[in-house]
């Protein structure tokens, strides 16, 4: 059948259609147009160089820090989904749906206050002098240096993703129809084994879902490796920064802007790709 | 075997102050077809739930081939189900639902892929083992939940009104596909419906349940033919019921007095049920008829070569006539008409007064 264009269904598309070409396509296209452009005198002209990505892309410090952030960012969304789980688990399977209902409320919650704000909070916890050390000096231990490592990156990363992955957790393990997990059970499948049998790949999708926006946040998170991991080595988004604050080199911070906008779209696409594969045969 | 397959031996089970089933006596014997009838919410799912272990009784005992299963998980149970929602996994394929129970008890694959695939022949449904569950039709998908319930070999099918939603043609074929699985298996069925139609097509025996207790047990026929009290007398089939007075061998009701098909207690309040296919309806009064009625026909039903009349007596009884479209040629049928309704004492079912 062929796509007809009616008035009816273009009104209400318009906009939206609009919306995503002035504030995502416009500024995306601009971004990939500067990443050839030059910076002479600290003022950047219009032209058509390679220059910015030739530098850019022989650069071993700006290949370190795509892996280890990639790495880092992988790492978020496998922390975030593990830590998730019973949580969301607890909310789906064990809990009334009023209670689940505030939890999720509660949940959201986090969101209200400033991310930055609850970041430093962590300073307080995380500090060779703070609670954490505190509590473990008490007893004779430490004290142990986590924040400026990649540890205090992987904290901050877990209070940016973590409640946004349980809810969504919830959500999806909240729909699962509870007799494919009786049925399971009836058919003689003891209950921890219900998780990997008939739970999960029947969740498979929400909490892939889950785990790629965990990744997706930790990867273009700027706060967490800054402030909690002091910026050795230095992520994606802290190189943006610091190439842009060096010589007005926006048009090399526009080169890591687009590996960055490539890396997600592959990794977005490989794993909805996944969530929603219907398995063949074997 | 002392004792049969299945006992059932003063089971309760409460939901907080509402009482879903109570002080349920019920056997069952090796390879018998018990079909579980009620209106929703008699308990009979519930009773269904218990013996799968899914929900635990309040009271009482349940025993499977001897051993009680009070305190047996259902996975241990071995007492496969079929789900009215058929709970098929749509993550697996038609021949990995099946597989799954033997899975569940450490078969190897090469072993639970043939046991599969032949349980899939036996139920023509064969050709669609590798298709995802959601691709098939309700049918098919009715033999898969079907298969993967039988491929452990058990003693006990459960079935929750497995055919509720098909289409009645279908629920016909499967009737069939149903009764002659459980034949050539020799397994004990128990069947939960609220078709009356289906538990007298397939049932050995049927339980009939009200209100959480069992109202009555038996041979479909015996049931048809003589309900135990005025509830399965109004559940079960099309009967219609006169209320009255014990005097001698009559019955005194409102509409007349009726000769009484067995002695009863002179003074005592009684029910006599007719069956709908033993009323015989004339234009004509018969004066040698011993129970006679006038009443006036107020519509009818009629589904193919069997009609049903429905007939309002002078006090508002509705009376229900069964019968062949054919005989009703130059009854001059119309509503509103008036006729005469007669039958033989000894097919009316005398029920004494038990508190309903």
């Amino acid at each position: 059948m062929k796509p007809r264009l009616n008035a009816y269904a273009l009104t209400f598309r318009l906009p939206i259609l609009i919306w995503q070409a002035l504030f995502f396509l416009g500024p995306l296209l601009f971004m990939i147009a500067m990443s050839f452009f030059l910076v002479r005198n600290y003022r950047m002209e219009e032209a058509f160089v390679m220059k910015n990505w030739e530098r850019m892309l022989s650069r071993g410090f700006v290949w370190d820090s795509y892996w280890y952030t990639l790495g880092m960012a992988a790492l978020a969304s496998l922390t975030a989904s593990l830590l998730a789980f019973p949580a969301a688990f607890a909310l789906a399977f064990r809990t009334s749906e009023s209670v689940r209902r505030w939890a999720i409320f509660l949940l959201v919650i986090p969101f209200f206050t400033s991310y930055l704000v609850r970041t430093f909070s962590w300073y307080v916890i995380l500090a060779e002098s703070g609670v954490i050390n505190a509590g473990l000096g008490a007893v004779g231990l430490g004290p142990f240096t986590m924040l400026n490592t990649a540890f205090g990156t992987l904290v901050g990363y877990m209070t940016l993703t973590l409640p946004l992955v349980v809810i969504l957790q919830t959500v999806t393990l909240a729909g699962i129809d509870p007799s494919l997990i009786q049925a399971a059970r009836n058919l003689g499948c003891p209950p921890w084994r219900t998780i990997p049998s008939v739970v999960l790949p029947a969740a498979k999708t929400g909490m892939v879902v889950a785990a790629l926006f965990a990744f997706i946040l930790s990867f273009g998170d700027f706060v967490a490796p800054y402030y909690l991991g002091g910026s050795k080595p230095p992520t994606l988004p802290i190189l943006i920064i610091d190439t842009t604050k060096a010589g007005q080199q926006w048009p090399r911070a526009a080169v890591v802007a687009v590996i960055m906008m490539v890396t997600l779209f592959v990794i977005a696409f490989a794993a909805i790709a996944f969530a929603y594969r219907r398995r063949a045969s074997r | 075997m002392s004792e049969p397959l299945v006992v059932l031996d003063g089971v309760e089970k409460r939901f907080g102050d509402f009482t879903a089933v109570r002080r349920a006596d019920l056997t069952i014997d090796e390879g018998e077809f018990v079909a579980i009838m009620g209106p929703s919410g008699c308990g009979k799912t519930t009773t269904l739930r218990m013996l799968a272990g899914l929900e635990t009784p309040s009271a009482g005992e349940i025993r499977i081939g001897g051993r009680s299963m009070n305190d047996v998980p259902p996975h241990a149970r071995d007492t496969p189900m079929v789900w009215q929602s058929l709970a098929l996994f749509p993550f697996l394929t038609v021949r990995e639902n099946v597989e799954f129970g033997l899975k569940m008890r450490g078969i190897a694959a090469a072993a639970r892929k043939a046991r599969a695939l032949d349980w899939l022949d036996r139920l023509e449904i064969g050709d669609f083992a590798n298709r995802i569950v959601d691709t098939l039709s309700g049918g098919q998908r009715q033999r898969v939940a079907l298969a993967r319930s039988l491929v452990t070999e058990p003693r006990i099918l459960l079935l929750d009104e497995p055919l509720s939603a098909l289409d009645a043609h279908l629920v016909i074929r499967m009737q069939g596909v149903l009764t002659r699985l459980q034949r050539e298996l020799g397994i004990a069925f128990v069947y939960v419906t609220h078709s009356h139609s289906e538990a007298f097509a397939m049932a050995d025996r049927v339980v009939i349940m009200s209100r959480g207790e069992i109202a009555q047990v038996g041979a479909p026929r015996a049931i048809y033919r003589a309900p135990a009290n005025r509830f399965v007398a109004e559940f079960v089939g099309r009967n219609t019921i006169l209320t009255g007075t014990v005097e001698g061998a009559a019955l005194r009701t409102p509409i007349g007095t009726f000769a009484l098909p067995a002695p009863a207690t002179d003074g005592a309040t009684a029910h006599l049920v007719l069956a709908a296919d033993i009323l015989h309806i004339a234009r004509a009064a018969d004066p040698a008829a011993r129970n006679a009625v006038e009443a006036r026909l107020i519509s009818e039903e009629f589904v193919g070569s069997i009609v049903t009349l429905f007939l309002e007596a002078a006090d508002g009884t509705e009376f229900k006539v069964q019968m062949q479209e054919r005989a009703l040629t130059g009854l001059d049928l119309h509503a509103g008409g008036r006729f005469h309704l007669t039958w033989a004492t000894d097919d009316a079912h005398l029920l004494p007064e038990v508190p309903a």
